[in-house]
Formats: structure tokens, C-alpha cells, sequence
């Protein structure tokens, strides 16, 4: 397997304060990969900075070797890395088809030029997207109008037809009930499966477990531990530090939340 | 050396009625992110109260004062509980809020000019009279102006850092989910807001009624200024505000004194766009949250 | 990948078809026939209009409408579709009128020559204001805007004489030659033609952004603005073409009216214009198409009818701007629409 991703020594501060310290960690083509970490650990601004929604204060991000921390948000986009957010969000007054079409028609390599047409290929991409996560037959449907569980997959689709090799996804279950949280878990195993890489936050350590070939934690910006997710969360730094004493039973119950 | 103190007392006068103007603007902006286009409406609602009732029912001016600020209120409170409220917290808020204010404004100015028609009128000073200091005039009506604005402003910012209902306007205005959800009645603080920036704009309108002449123009200009403050405290910060009006207020008083009446308002309009431009948040403001 | 199952061209364009529901896309495609009667109708218009008691005062309306419908047009583009809330569309309008104006007055240029200065100088105009918008939002831009169409009102007001004209603004503005080609009665007509072709060409162009890829990206940028960029969407490349674009056709309206008149004054600038146009695009239907271009047309002809009762109807639109704000955030037009469907789909029922 080779390295399709890369974080050198990252830092970011907001001001005086850092909200990711030094931290470095690569990805392997084809895996899972999970970042976990209690609130205001610098997961999602771990994101940000690399989707390029805000800029690194310091460190190299490489992709497929190729140094991307200065680039704009939607450039690192069209290269392949595509991210969904915390929130679930949409273009709310858009169609389903819309929604997708805008990663289609944007979002794919080689595209990004300004053009009045929509070409084929790109529809073509939306529909076979909008086939793949179950949501053709809401294709007419105003995005709000979906359901929560929906709108997180109507997200994830659009962020697929942007054809990305690395998938960026933030708390793909968070949110959601029981049965919800299986089928997703199941979907992002399918994506897997396409030959996509996934790098993902989250805190719930079914789904870690259920996904992840590996696993960092993050503590107030810094790396803590790294491995293979049973070792992780065996770990005493993680469990102490991390999640706290009334956690214990719990993890090592195998449950997670 | 005249000139210099000429135009340190224009500022201060300045900067006192545009404080007054601005802050209810900001603490709008602050608790409902709304841009209130209709604030100088509510200027001249106030202006107009107090017109009425000195000039035409020849009541004294202290109750006038307090009746045009309580009138305007009950105004605010109406466009809050008819309009606003309908709209609050709904997808579209910026753009509804936006509107119904410009509507308003619009309403509200032409039923003044239906009413009262064209004619500038006049109103007398609260207390006549001027000194000199050096050979800088005095004018008593702006020092009482300038006392009554100071004592508004000091004690809206007590209201606002000491009592429950301040705390809870602050409270909102930070972080309006985490407040409702800690069982803060965030609709009644909007009205409270509402109505507490509607009354300064009343207040702002009739006492400035005995010092420019009264027509419908002055709510618009005194609006604009409010806005240029509110720029450059940072729309939502009081404190910054309150620099900022003083600020604005001196810089354009230099302005007229050193260069000339016609380049004041230019010249404040640049600096409110060069500020938009180097530091969108103002002064003192805290900055947006991005949004997704 | 789900994509790389290879097809052939022609079995890509049947699973398209085949999978696609019409109501689900963000393109349009114009039907002939309307807009060849549409067209038909406005090039008989004047000769009609002729026959008419106030034929002329109709013709004028009908330029007005003209003029205004392409400024509202590329505002809604702005503001309704693309969610910025930009308040300096009449500066750029002015921009436009002035630039064109002082060049046929001190140059001596032909109107027809200067008219495409007037465009290019909005649009140089409006892409510098647009930079400094990238990074404001909401309220913010409607400052900036607004700050800007002050100072440039000032300008016209206050500044050099051949461009304030001791505060009257531009007057005397050689006009088109159109009287010397054809006579006084005709010449109207030669307006009305003229404007009527800017008219369908910026309708037209801005027809083609609205339902293009370009349009999709405005609306994506409008609905979720990180969530859009992290698509792929370009928030500068896009926001800068939108600003240039629109400019283009409102500094061409400009220029149209100065050359039309012969004069223009500062008071344009004053924010009642303003509020009259977004009045226009509320009514008719933010964000919508076809609204403001019905919001226009109403709103045009209305103050002309209710000139005698000029201070109630002002009463009466800021009310009704109030209550559309409200009750019909989606404007009057579409719901107009709806309504007439509603009704026509009951009786083929």
C-alpha cells in the first residue's frame, strides 16, 4: 500500500491559541482511517485546514505527494479531496439533483472553468451518484424537505461527485438514531469499497470500530495515540486522559456511546 | 487654537447624538442580526411627537421628551409583536428583516409627510441662550443635549452590564441558541431590545428637534450617520459604539472646521469604507462567525 | 469506481434521459413560439401605440420599463440569486449615464461611440467594489454599497463642474441623432427600437446565466457559501464575473438614459430610486425570473396612473413591502402563478 496522504507537523493557531499542535500522520490508499478526540480537540479545524477552508499557520499537507496547504478551498476540491461537514448542510431552495450536480459540474478534476452548459458527463456523474446512495427518486425533491438521515447522505453524494480519492467525512454518524447509524456505517463501507480512501472524524466508537483500519486521538490539538483501533482504545493514555474514568467500563465493554 | 477647541466641542456634540442613534442600531444588529432601515423613521416618529406637543399642545419640554421616547417605543413594540415577530427565526430572516424595515421606513415617512406636509418647522431651544469661551460659542441647548445623550448613554450601558434583563440581552446577543436554551425567553428580550432602541431613536429625534430645524429629511441623515458609527464599533459591540460615535463625531468635526462643511460627509463615508475594507469587524467588534 | 463502467456515447445519452425528471433540473429551455409572438408584439408596438390618445406617454413608459427591467434584472441576479446584498446598482447605472455623458459633452464623441465607455466603466467600477465583498457578508455589503453610491452621489453633486454641473449634474447631453434622421414625430419610435434591443440582448444574457451552470453556482454560493466552495465552486472567480456582468448591462442602461434625455442629476442617486427598484424585485419575486421583470412592469406604469394620489401610493408600497416580507417572502408573481395554475389545473380536471 502506498501513502496517498500526508500531514507534516500541522500546526494551527487562532491567535495566541493552538488549536492543532504539530501533528503529523499519513493515510494509505484504500483504507479507513479515523481521527477521534473529545470536543474542542481540533478535529474539525484539523479539517478545515486541510480542505483548505482556512489556512495552516504552520506544516506541509501533501496528497499524493504533491504539497496542497496553500491552495484554495476549491481548487483542493477538484485535485480529490472532498469533505462533509459536522452540520448537516445542503443548498437548501435546490433540488436533489441540484445539490449533486453543483459537486458534478465543479467538483470533479479538470472542471472549474466558467461555462453556460452542463455538459453530459457531469449529469451523467450526478445521476449514477444520486443511483449509488439510494436518493434517485427524490432527485426533484427541495433538499429541505428532506429527512435529517437523507440530507447527511444527499451531503456525502455530492462530495462523491466530485469523484474524490480521499473522502474527508466529519461525524458521518452523528446525529442519527440506532438503525440509521448501521446503514450508514454499511454505506461508507460501500464507498470504501469503490476503492475510495476515507479519512474520518468521530466520537462514537462503534462506528470507529466497525470502520476504521486505523485510528489517531487527538487532545487539545495534539496527537495522544495512534494504531490499530482495538490497541487505541486499549490504551491507558487514551482512556485516562481522553475519556475520563466513568468512560472505562464502557470502552472496554466494547460499546463506545 | 480656536479652531482646535471649535472643533473638539462640534465633536463631542456630535458624537453624543450619534451615540445615542447607533446604539440602538447596534443592539439590534447584536440580539436580532437585523439592519433596522427603518431606525431613522423612528428618528422622525420621535421628532414629530415632540413637535406636536410642544408647538401644538404646549406642553412643557421635559414631559415631551419623555412622552416622544415612550411613543416611539410603543411604535417599536408594535413593528416587533405585527411584523417582525411572524418572520423571527425562520430561513430567510436577513432578507424579510431587511425589508419589512425599508417598507416601514417608507410607511412611516410618507404618513409623517401626509400629516404634517412639505414645511420645515422649527422648535424652540430647551433653554435659550449662549457663552463664550475664548471666542468659542457656547450654545446652552447643545451642553443640555449633550448632558441628556451622555446620561441615556451611561445608563443603558448599566442597564445592560447590571441588571437581569441587560445580562440576558448580552446573554442573547452572544450566543442566541445556547441563551434560549438555558431558558432565557429570547422573544421577549427582542422586544425588549426593540423597544429600548426605539425610545432612544425617539428620544435622539426630539431633542435634536430643538436643535436642527424639523423636517422629514433628518431621519435619513441621522439614520446614516448611526450607520457609519455602528461601522466602525463593529455592528453589535456597545462599547465600541460608543468609542466609535465619539470618533466619527470629532472626525467630522474636524472636517467641517479644518477643510470645509462639504467635505465632511465624503470624508466620513471614505474612512467607513476603508474601514469596511482593511477591518470589516470594526474597532471593537468581535468579527462574524463563518457560516457554512 | 461506480462511474468507470465504461459506455458508449450513445447508451449515456438513453440512461440519461431515461433516469432524469425534468422538474429535478436547474436548466430551462426556451419555447419558440411565446417568444417570437413576445417579440412580434414589441416590434408593432409603437405603431400601435401611435393610434392610441397618449401614445407617446405610452412609448416613454414602455423605455422606462425597458431601462429599469435591465437594471433589475442584474440586481436580482445579485441579490436574489446570488444572496448579495449589493445597494449600489443606481451608482453603477450612474456610472454608466455619466461616463458616457461627459464624453460625448467634452470630447465631442458621437453617443454612439461613448455609449460603450459607459459599460465598461461600471463594470471596472463595480469589480473593484466587488473585491472588498468577497470578505464582508450581509449587512456589511449593504454598507459598503451604500457608502458607495453616497460618496459618488456626492461627487456629482460637489465635484468638478463638467461633471456636477453646479450641483444639477449632467445637462444639454448631445443625444442620439435619431430627431435629424427621421424628424421629431418618429424619432421616439428609434428610441423605443433601440432600448428594445438592449433589452432582449441583456434579458437574453441573463436568461442564459440563470439557468446555466453560472446560475447553479450563484444560488449553491447563496445557500451555503463554505459548503459550495468545498464543491468546487470558486467563490472569487464567480462573485468578480457576477459583479462585471451585471455591471455591464446596468452602466449600458446608464448610458441609454443620458443619451435619451439629455440630462441626468444627482438626485438619482437618492435612495428612493433604490427603494423603488428592490421594491420591484420584491414584489415580483426575489430570485425568481420572470418576477421582477412582471414587478418592473407594474411598478413602472403604476406611479405614472396614481401620479394625482403620488403620496398615498408611496404609503401604500411601503406597507405592502412590509406585508410581502412577510406573508410572501417568494414574491407576488409567483404566487399569481401558482394561483392560475392551481385554477386552470382544476378545470382541465
Amino acid at each position: 500500500m502506498s501513502v496517498i496522504f500526508e500531514c507534516e507537523r500541522v500546526t494551527k493557531a487562532y491567535g495566541g491559541l493552538l488549536a492543532v499542535k504539530d501533528l503529523s500522520f499519513s493515510v494509505e490508499e484504500g483504507e479507513v482511517y479515523a481521527i477521534a478526540g473529545p470536543n474542542g480537540a481540533g478535529k474539525t479545524t484539523l479539517f478545515d485546514t486541510i480542505s483548505g477552508v482556512s489556512p495552516v499557520t504552520n506544516g506541509t499537507i501533501r496528497f499524493y505527494g504533491q504539497e496542497i496547504q496553500r491552495r484554495r478551498a476549491d481548487d483542493i476540491c477538484r485535485l480529490g479531496i472532498a469533505r462533509t461537514f459536522q452540520t448537516t448542510v445542503s443548498f437548501d431552495t435546490q433540488t436533489v439533483l441540484t445539490n449533486v450536480l453543483v459537486g458534478a459540474a465543479m467538483g470533479r478534476p479538470g472542471t472549474g472553468k466558467i461555462t453556460l452548459e452542463f455538459d453530459q458527463e457531469a449529469i451523467q456523474t450526478a445521476l449514477d451518484v444520486l443511483e449509488f446512495c439510494g436518493l434517485l427518486d427524490k432527485q426533484d425533491w427541495p433538499a429541505s424537505s428532506l429527512s435529517v438521515s437523507e440530507r447527511k447522505k444527499l451531503m456525502l453524494a455530492t462530495a462523491l461527485a466530485t469523484k474524490p480519492k480521499l473522502l474527508l467525512l466529519d461525524e458521518p454518524v452523528g446525529g442519527l438514531n440506532r438503525q440509521e447509524r448501521s446503514d450508514m456505517v454499511e454505506f461508507v463501507r460501500k464507498v470504501n469499497q469503490l476503492g475510495i480512501t476515507v479519512l474520518m472524524i468521530e466520537h462514537i466508537m462503534k462506528a470507529v470500530q466497525a470502520l476504521a483500519n486505523r485510528m489517531l486521538v487527538l487532545h487539545h490539538g495534539e496527537k495522544i495515540a495512534e494504531g490499530v483501533p482495538s490497541d487505541v482504545l486499549r490504551d491507558e493514555r487514551v482512556i485516562e486522559v481522553y475519556l475520563g474514568g466513568k468512560h472505562r467500563e464502557k470502552l472496554s465493554d466494547n460499546g463506545g456511546r | 487654537m480656536e479652531k482646535l477647541m471649535q472643533a473638539i466641542y462640534g465633536g463631542i456634540v456630535y458624537g453624543s447624538i450619534f451615540g445615542m442613534m447607533a446604539l440602538g442600531l447596534t443592539l439590534i444588529w447584536g440580539a436580532l442580526r437585523m439592519l433596522n432601515l427603518a431606525h431613522g423613521s423612528l428618528y422622525l416618529v420621535g421628532t414629530y411627537i415632540a413637535f406636536t406637543l410642544v408647538n401644538i399642545l404646549k406642553v412643557p419640554m421635559v414631559p415631551a421628551l419623555l412622552i416622544a421616547a415612550l411613543g416611539t417605543a410603543v411604535v417599536g413594540f408594535g413593528i416587533q409583536t405585527l411584523l417582525l415577530n411572524r418572520i423571527l427565526g425562520k430561513p430567510g430572516w436577513d432578507v424579510g428583516s431587511l425589508i419589512v424595515g425599508v417598507g416601514v421606513g417608507m410607511a412611516i415617512d410618507q404618513s409623517i409627510l401626509l400629516i404634517y406636509g412639505p414645511r420645515v418647522k422649527q422648535m424652540p431651544p430647551l433653554i435659550p441662550g449662549i457663552f463664550k469661551i475664548g471666542r468659542v460659542v457656547i450654545n446652552y441647548n447643545y451642553l443640555v443635549v449633550v448632558a441628556v445623550a451622555v446620561i441615556s448613554l451611561v445608563l443603558l450601558s448599566v442597564f445592560l452590564s447590571k441588571s437581569r434583563h441587560g445580562l440576558a440581552i448580552q446573554a442573547v446577543s452572544q450566543q442566541p441558541d445556547a441563551a434560549q436554551l438555558m431558558g432565557i425567553p429570547t422573544r421577549t428580550v427582542f422586544l425588549i431590545v426593540m423597544c429600548i432602541s426605539a425610545a432612544l431613536a425617539g428620544l435622539a429625534g426630539a431633542l435634536l428637534s430643538t436643535v436642527y430645524q424639523v423636517q422629514r429629511e433628518s431621519g435619513a441623515n441621522a439614520m446614516v450617520m448611526a450607520l457609519v458609527v455602528t461601522i466602525f464599533g463593529g455592528l453589535g459591540s456597545v462599547k465600541g459604539t460608543i468609542w466609535a460615535a465619539y470618533i466619527v463625531g470629532l472626525l467630522q468635526s474636524f472636517l467641517m472646521v479644518y477643510l470645509g462643511a462639504g467635505t465632511a460627509l465624503p470624508g466620513v463615508f471614505l474612512f467607513m469604507m476603508l474601514m469596511l475594507v482593511i477591518r470589516p469587524s470594526g474597532l471593537f467588534g468581535l468579527g462574524e462567525a463563518q457560516r457554512l | 469506481m461506480i462511474q468507470e463502467e465504461s459506455l458508449s456515447t450513445q447508451s449515456v445519452a438513453t440512461r440519461i434521459e431515461e433516469r432524469l425528471k425534468p422538474s429535478a433540473v436547474p436548466w430551462s429551455r426556451l419555447s419558440v413560439l411565446p417568444v417570437v409572438i413576445a417579440l412580434l408584439v414589441s416590434l408593432a408596438l409603437p405603431w400601435v401605440a401611435d393610434l392610441l390618445p397618449f401614445g407617446k406617454f405610452i412609448l416613454h413608459l414602455l423605455i422606462l420599463f425597458f431601462l429599469w427591467g435591465i437594471v433589475v434584472q442584474g440586481w436580482n441576479l445579485i441579490m436574489g440569486v446570488s444572496g448579495i446584498f449589493s445597494f449600489a446598482q443606481v451608482a453603477l447605472f450612474a456610472v454608466g449615464a455619466w461616463t458616457s455623458g461627459v464624453i460625448t459633452q467634452q470630447l465631442g464623441w458621437s453617443p454612439f461611440v461613448a455609449m460603450w465607455f459607459g459599460p465598461v466603466a461600471a463594470t471596472v467600477v463595480a469589480v473593484i467594489l466587488g473585491l472588498p465583498t468577497l470578505r464582508l457578508r450581509g449587512a456589511y455589503v449593504v454598507l459598503l454599497t451604500l457608502g458607495f453610491q453616497e460618496l459618488f452621489r456626492n461627487f456629482t453633486t460637489q465635484g468638478p463642474n463638467f461633471v456636477a454641473g453646479g450641483g444639477y449634474g449632467l445637462r444639454y447631453v448631445p443625444k442620439f441623432p435619431f430627431e435629424e434622421w427621421v424628424g421629431g414625430d418618429k424619432a421616439q419610435f428609434l428610441y423605443y427600437y433601440l432600448a428594445l434591443v438592449f433589452f432582449v440582448i441583456a434579458t437574453f444574457a441573463i436568461w442564459r446565466i440563470f439557468y446555466s451552470p453560472i446560475g447553479m453556482a450563484f444560488r449553491a454560493l447563496r445557500d451555503a457559501e463554505v459548503y459550495a466552495i468545498s464543491r468546487g465552486v470558486s467563490p472569487f472567480r464567480y462573485k468578480l464575473f457576477l459583479f462585471g456582468f451585471v455591471a455591464f448591462f446596468t452602466g449600458w442602461a446608464g448610458a441609454f438614459y443620458v443619451h435619451w434625455y439629455g440630462a441626468i442629476s444627482p438626485a438619482i442617486m437618492l435612495f428612493g430610486t433604490t427603494i423603488n427598484l428592490l421594491a420591484m424585485i420584491v414584489l415580483g419575486g426575489w430570485g425568481s425570473f420572470w418576477g421582477p421583470i412582471a414587478g418592473c412592469a407594474v411598478l413602472t406604469v403604476l406611479p405614472e396612473i396614481m401620479r394625482a394620489v403620488e403620496q398615498y401610493r408611496i404609503l401604500l408600497l411601503g406597507i405592502v413591502l412590509a406585508l410581502v416580507a412577510i406573508f410572501a417572502p417568494e414574491g407576488l408573481f409567483p404566487l399569481l402563478l401558482r394561483w392560475v395554475r392551481r385554477l386552470l389545473g382544476r378545470q382541465t380536471r
